[in-house]
C-alpha cells in the first residue's frame, strides 16, 4: 500500500498545479465536481492487486513515471497524415485530439444538421458550461473508480455531443485521439454524448499513435440515452506497443432506449476497458461485443458491469479474445440484476482462442441475481482452433497457415458484424490479419 | 489411378483396417459398401490426410506418388477430394471467401492463375444454380446452420468447383430427400470422365440406380471382403451382409 501513497500526492499535486487552467472554473458546479473527485481520488488511491477488479494487473509500471497531461506535440501532425486513420467513410463529422487536446484545424464538423451540438468539451465548457450542467458527471458518478475521479478532476477535453429530441444522424461521428512525443504523454479524454429522447447516433471512438511514443491514456466517455434514443458506438484502441490505456465506458440508459457497442482493443502494452451500463427505465436494451487481442508482452483487461435497475431489460454481452505468443487477457463481466428487475433477459458470453500455449486467459464471468422471475445466462469458453475445422480447409487445397488466419478471422468475424461502420471492420481485420502474419505466433500444424 | 495395398491403420492402438486392398483406375466409378463401423469412413479419412490416424502397415499409390507422404492440402492439391460425411461448420468463415480460396489454391496447384472477383462470382453462381443450391447459402458461413441436405449439396457446390481427379462421397447421399439424391448423382455423372474416378461410399442401392458403378465392393471387419459388379449391390439389398460375413469366415 505505502509504495502507492507516492504516486498519489504525485498525481495530486499535478491536479493543483493544472487547475488554474482547466476550462470553466467560474462554473461552481463544475469546480465543487473536480474538488470532490480529487478529495475521492486522494482517499482512495490507486487500486492494487488486492482489489478484486485489479488482481491481475499492476499498475506499477504505469505508476512509476510522471505523465504529462496534454504535452505540445513535437510535430504537428498534417491533415493528411491524419487521413490514414480515419475509419468510417461516410463520417458526417470528425473530431481530432493529440495528446488530449482537439485539434479545430485537423477536425471537419461542417454540415451537420439542426439539431446537433459537436465540438470540443474544453471550448464548450468555456463559452458555456451551464449548458452542460445536467449531464456531465451524471453517468460516471456511481461508485467511482480511482482512474474515474481522476479524469473527472482534471476535465479539461474532448468530445461533446447532443442529438436534439428525434434527430437522427445520417452516418457516423469519428472521434480520433492520437498521441505523439517527445517525452512521455498523457491524455485524460473526457467525452459527453447526450441523445435525447428518440434521437439515434452512431458514434465511433479510435485511439491511436502517431509514433511509438510511451503513452498514458485514461479515457472517459459518459453516455446518456433518453427514451427511445439509439446509439451505436465503436471504439477501438490500438495504440502503439508501448502505449498504456484505460477507457471507462458509462452508460445511462432512458426507457426503450438502444445502446450497441463494438470494443475492439488490439495495441499497448497495457490495456484496460470498463463498461458501466445502468438501465434505469423500463424496456432499454443494450448489446456489447468485443473482440480483444493480445500477444507477445500486452496484457488486455475487460471489465463490465450491467446493471438491470427496472423491470424488462435486456443486455447482451459478447466478448471473444485472441491470445497469441505470451498474451495475457483478463475477463471480468459482471451482470447485476435488482430486486425489481423482474422479466430481465441477460446474457454473457465469453469466448477465447488460444494460439499459443504460452498464452493465458483468465475469466470470470458473474451474475448476480436478486430478482426471482428473469431469464440470465452466461458461459466462457477458452480453447484452441478445431483440428477438423482446419482439416476440412486444407482438405480443400487451403495451406495450413491460411486455414487459421480464415479461422481466426472468422472468429473474430461474429463479432466484428455486429458493427455497421465498414472501415471499422476493415481496419480490425488488417490489424489482425498483421498479428497473425507477425512471427511465429501460430504454432505449426502439427500442435 | 490409385493402389491400395494391404492398408492397416489404428485408432489409439486399436486396428480399424486390417490389410485393405483396392485398385481404382482413371474414369471408374467404384462403390463401397459394408456395415455400420465396419471402416469406411475411416479409410476414406486416412486417404484424404486426417490425423489421428496410425498408419501401422501397407501402401497407399495416387499416381506415381506415396499418398500418405503428402499433407492434407497436397493432397487435394494434386487431385483428391473427399465429400465428409458429416460437413464441418465454418461459424464466422464466408461460404464465397472458402469457395474461393479452395479454388484459387487448387488452380494455383495446377499453374492456372487465380480468378478475378467478377468471374469467380460469375462461375460461383453458375454451379451453385447447378446443384440447386440457394444463393443465400452462398452468403452465409459455412454450414453454419445449413440443414442436412444443405450441408451435402455445399459438399457437391466444392466438387463441381474444384473438379478433382479422385473424388471420394462419403455417404453424401444419407439423408437426402429424392431430388438432393439427384443432384448429388447429376454432380457425379457431370464430372465422370475417362480422367476422373470416384470412390462412392454408400448404404443404399437408389444411388447406384442413378450412378452406375463399375465395380461395388464390401468393407468389413477393416477389410474388403468381396467385390463384384453392381450386380453385388442389389444382392446386398435383398439380403443384406450376414451371409458374406458367413462366406469371409468359412
Ligand atoms: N477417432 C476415432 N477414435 C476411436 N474410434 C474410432 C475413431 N474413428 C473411427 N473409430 C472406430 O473405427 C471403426 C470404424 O469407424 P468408421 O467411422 O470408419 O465406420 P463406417 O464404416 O464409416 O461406419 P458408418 O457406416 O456408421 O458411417 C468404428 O468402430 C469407430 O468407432
Ligand atoms: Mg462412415
Amino acid at each position: 500500500m505505502n509504495a502507492m501513497l507516492e504516486p498519489v500526492e504525485r498525481y495530486r499535486r499535478l491536479i493543483d498545479a493544472v487547475a488554474p487552467s482547466l476550462p470553466g472554473d467560474d462554473a461552481g458546479w463544475l469546480t465543487s465536481q473536480r474538488a470532490r473527485a480529487t478529495e475521492h481520488f486522494v482517499r482512495q488511491g490507486f487500486p492494487t492487486r488486492k482489489d478484486e477488479a485489479w488482481r491481475y494487473t499492476s499498475l506499477e509500471r504505469v505508476l512509476e513515471q510522471v505523465w504529462a497531461p496534454n504535452a505540445e506535440p513535437g510535430l504537428q501532425p498534417a491533415t493528411a497524415d491524419i487521413a490514414a486513420f480515419h475509419l468510417a467513410k461516410d463520417a458526417v463529422a470528425r473530431l481530432v485530439f493529440i495528446n488530449g487536446r482537439c485539434l479545430p484545424g485537423l477536425s471537419s464538423l461542417s454540415g451537420l444538421p439542426a439539431g446537433v451540438q459537436l465540438g470540443s468539451l474544453h471550448s464548450a465548457l468555456e463559452q458555456q458550461p451551464e449548458r452542460l450542467a445536467p449531464w456531465l458527471g451524471q453517468a460516471a458518478q456511481a461508485g467511482v473508480s480511482s482512474f474515474t475521479a481522476l479524469n473527472t478532476a482534471l476535465i479539461d477535453d474532448g468530445a461533446w455531443v447532443h442529438i436534439a429530441v428525434g434527430t437522427k444522424l445520417a452516418g457516423p461521428v469519428e472521434l480520433l485521439y492520437l498521441t505523439t512525443g517527445p517525452g512521455t504523454v498523457a491524455a485524460h479524454p473526457r467525452n459527453l454524448v447526450v441523445l435525447e429522447d428518440g434521437a439515434e447516433a452512431t458514434v465511433v471512438e479510435h485511439y491511436a499513435s502517431l509514433d511509438d511514443t510511451a503513452c498514458f491514456t485514461n479515457s472517459l466517455t459518459e453516455v446518456l440515452l433518453g427514451a427511445g434514443a439509439q446509439l451505436e458506438h465503436a471504439r477501438l484502441q490500438d495504440e502503439s506497443a508501448a502505449a498504456r490505456h484505460i477507457s471507462n465506458v458509462f452508460v445511462q440508459q432512458g426507457h426503450s432506449s438502444h445502446y450497441r457497442a463494438v470494443g475492439v482493443s488490439v495495441g499497448g502494452l497495457w490495456s484496460r476497458s470498463e463498461y458501466h451500463n445502468r438501465m434505469q427505465q423500463t424496456q432499454a436494451s443494450c448489446e456489447i461485443d468485443g473482440l480483444y487481442i493480445a500477444g507477445d508482452a500486452q496484457l488486455t483487461d475487460v471489465h463490465l458491469d450491467i446493471g438491470h435497475a427496472v423491470p424488462a431489460c435486456t443486455s447482451r454481452e459478447r466478448f471473444k479474445g485472441i491470445l497469441l505468443g505470451r498474451g495475457r487477457a483478463v475477463f471480468d463481466g459482471r451482470i447485476r440484476v435488482e430486486v425489481d428487475a423482474q422479466k430481465t433477459d441477460a446474457q454473457l458470453a465469453n469466448d477465447n482462442l488460444m494460439l499459443s500455449r504460452d498464452a493465458e486467459v483468465d475469466t470470470k464471468p458473474q451474475l448476480e441475481i436478486f430478482a426471482d422471475d428473469v431469464k440470465c445466462s452466461h458461459g466462457t469458453t477458452v480453447g484452441q482452433l478445431e483440428p477438423e475445422q482446419l482439416f476440412y480447409l486444407r482438405s480443400r487445397g487451403i495451406g495450413a497457415d491460411d486455414a487459421r488466419r480464415m479461422l481466426c478471422l472468422g472468429f473474430a468475424t461474429e463479432v466484428l458484424q455486429a458493427c455497421s461502420v465498414d472501415g471499422f471492420r476493415a481496419r480490425v481485420e488488417t490489424r489482425l490479419q498483421q498479428r497473425l502474419a507477425a512471427g511465429a505466433v501460430m504454432g505449426n500444424s502439427g500442435e | 489411378m490409385l493402389t491400395v495395398k494391404d492398408l492397416r491403420v489404428s485408432v489409439d492402438e486399436q486396428p480399424i483396417l486390417n490389410g485393405l486392398n483396392l485398385e481404382v483406375g482413371e474414369g471408374e466409378v467404384h462403390a463401397i459398401m459394408g456395415p455400420n463401423g465396419s471402416g469406411k469412413s475411416s479409410f476414406a479419412h486416412v486417404l484424404a490426410g486426417r490425423e489421428g490416424y496410425t498408419v501401422t502397415g501397407g501402401e497407399v499409390r495416387f499416381d506415381d506418388q506415396d499418398l500418405l507422404d503428402l499433407s492434407v492440402e497436397e493432397r487435394a492439391r494434386k487431385g483428391l477430394f473427399l465429400a465428409l460425411q458429416y460437413p464441418v461448420e465454418l461459424p464466422g468463415v464466408s461460404n464465397l471467401v472458402f469457395l474461393r480460396e479452395s479454388l484459387n489454391a487448387i488452380r494455383a496447384a495446377r499453374g492456372e492463375p487465380a480468378l478475378d472477383a467478377a468471374t469467380f462470382m460469375k462461375v460461383v453462381r453458375d454451379k451453385a444454380g447447378q446443384v440447386n443450391m440457394s444463393p443465400e447459402l452462398l452468403k452465409r458461413s459455412v454450414n453454419a446452420g445449413f440443414s442436412g441436405g444443405e450441408k451435402k449439396r455445399n459438399e457437391i457446390l466444392q466438387l463441381a468447383l474444384l473438379e478433382p481427379r479422385l473424388a471420394i462421397l462419403d455417404e453424401t447421399d444419407s439423408g437426402l430427400d429424392i431430388d438432393a439424391l439427384r443432384v448429388v448423382a447429376d454432380g457425379v455423372n457431370v464430372l465422370r470422365s475417362p480422367q476422373r474416378a470416384f470412390i462412392l461410399v454408400t448404404h443404399y442401392q437408389r444411388l447406384l440406380d442413378y450412378v452406375e458403378p463399375d465395380y461395388v465392393h464390401v468393407l468389413s471387419g477393416g477389410r474388403i471382403v468381396r467385390s463384384g459388379d453392381k450386380s453385388l449391390a442389389l444382392e446386398l439389398e435383398r439380403r443384406g451382409y450376414g451371409w458374406i460375413a458367413g462366406e469371409a469366415a468359412a
